[in-house]
């Protein structure tokens, strides 16, 4: 009974630490007032928010969007490597196997930047060095020239093994979608396998991945349905294992004529009510970012329901992530001269 | 009146069994509640004198078993 599990995992440390930290993060009213600034003030002003450090930084090597853009991007990634290191047990094991998608987010950097032509310096301001490859290997990938090798040492360094038919349809068709797809996949995979299921919170972990596969899917149908994309093309994209929507509802979704006609179908899942509006017109951008919402709700209702698990680190890195992609959002918006109503429509708040 | 013989024995066992187990049924809650205030103090300083109440919410039990065990040697 008074064993010390150091398995465990120290839920009640590192989640206190993850809620002080989400009390920090902008609210609704930080992005109004965001919406009326120039780039210059909306650095200084999340230069104020807890962004401080990488902002002076770089400050001498980057300025303006570029700026901005990489200090953020930095930010998260230490924010999440400090969580990684408060963490111990299975605590430590779950974390770290969610932020293993970071290390997918940055070769599809590495590799979609080679693609343009883009040099070092532009790759590393939109790389998330926050997943189990350090900067260092980040950097190494980066000097190999062709993606013959960035691929190989990437398959050593994160323990993945490419098809031989994966890296043939790359080479036949010069897309990186299969690439990335098939990367994709794998964490998921990976990720739901991964998870220990002899406790509650890891079980409650499971179930949060599997629901967070089935709007990965819901998004990648919705996304290849508005591209006039159908069947069996479709089931390529899909990842397996996901909670409400198992492999006859992927097909009968995937079969579907139109946007509209997936309607009856989403009806029976948990976000069918979130969505609905945004199918019967056929709005996918609006569909999507309705999921991006109700993942972040599905998120916060979860943390709170279970105060000691796994759940509130995931609504934090959740809700950072979200904070780190809406200011960049505005930004982007404000330099290029967006109509203000817009960008707001495209925050996830 | 005063306890003799076997009595005061079992009444001695008694009182020290009320100290030690709120005494652990003390430490087992402030595990919990001592992680989590020095984890939202590593982020936040100026929250030191809400956690420290917090600390010291489950020690409440052990007074409880304090006062029985008092009861037990000198008012029975």
């Amino acid at each position: 009974m008074f064993r010390r599990n150091r398995g465990k995992g120290n839920y009640a440390y590192t989640v206190a630490r993850v809620k002080a930290k989400k009390s920090l993060l902008l609210k609704e009213e930080d992005y109004e007032k965001m919406l009326m600034m120039t780039v210059p003030e909306i650095s200084r002003y999340i230069s104020e928010a807890g962004y401080s450090k990488e902002m002076a930084d770089l400050a001498g090597r980057l300025s303006g969007l570029n700026l901005l853009e990489h200090a953020t991007y930095l930010n998260m990634a230490k924010v999440f490597g400090s969580i990684l290191l408060s963490a111990t047990g299975e605590l430590y094991e779950m974390v770290s196997a969610y932020l293993d998608k970071w290390d997918v987010w940055n070769l599809k950097v590495i590799l979609r930047g080679k693609s343009y032509g883009l040099d070092a310096d532009g790759l590393r301001e939109d790389l998330v060095p926050a997943g189990k490859l350090s900067a260092e290997s980040l950097e190494k990938l980066i000097a190999f020239d062709s993606d013959d090798d960035i691929l190989a040492n990437f398959g050593k360094m994160a323990h993945v093994n490419f098809p031989q038919e994966i890296l043939a349809a790359y080479k036949a068709s010069g897309n990186l979608g299969v690439i990335e797809d098939f990367l994709e996949k794998i964490h998921y995979e990976r990720l739901i396998h991964s998870i220990d299921l002899s406790s509650r919170p890891s079980h409650l972990f499971h179930d949060y991945i599997r629901e967070e596969v089935d709007m990965k899917n819901f998004e990648t149908i919705l996304k290849l349905k508005a591209e006039g994309i159908h069947g069996e093309q479709v089931m390529k994209y899909l990842i397996h294992g996901g909670r409400g929507i198992d492999d006859r509802m992927l097909a009968v979704l995937a079969n579907a004529e139109d946007i509209n006609s997936m309607a009856s179908e989403a009806a029976q899942l948990k976000f069918g009510e979130e969505i609905k509006g945004a199918l019967e017109t056929n709005d996918v951008r609006e569909a999507v970012l309705s999921l991006r919402k109700y993942e972040r709700e599905k998120a916060k209702k979860f943390s709170r329901l279970y105060p000691l698990s796994v759940i509130p680190v995931i609504d934090y890195m959740i809700n950072k992530e979200y904070e780190v992609r809406n200011i960049r959002v505005i930004a982007r918006g404000m330099e290029s001269g967006m109509d203000r109503d817009i960008i707001k429509g495209l925050l996830v708040i | 009146m005063a306890l003799e013989g076997e009595a005061a024995g079992i009444a001695a066992i008694g009182a020290g069994l009320a100290v030690g187990l709120t005494g652990i049924g003390a430490g087992m809650g402030e595990k919990d509640v001592g992680a989590a205030a020095v984890g939202a103090m590593t982020e936040d300083r100026s929250i030191f004198g809400t956690a420290m109440i917090f600390m010291v919410i489950p020690e409440t039990i052990v007074i409880f078993g304090l006062v029985i065990a008092i009861i037990i040697l000198f008012a029975l």
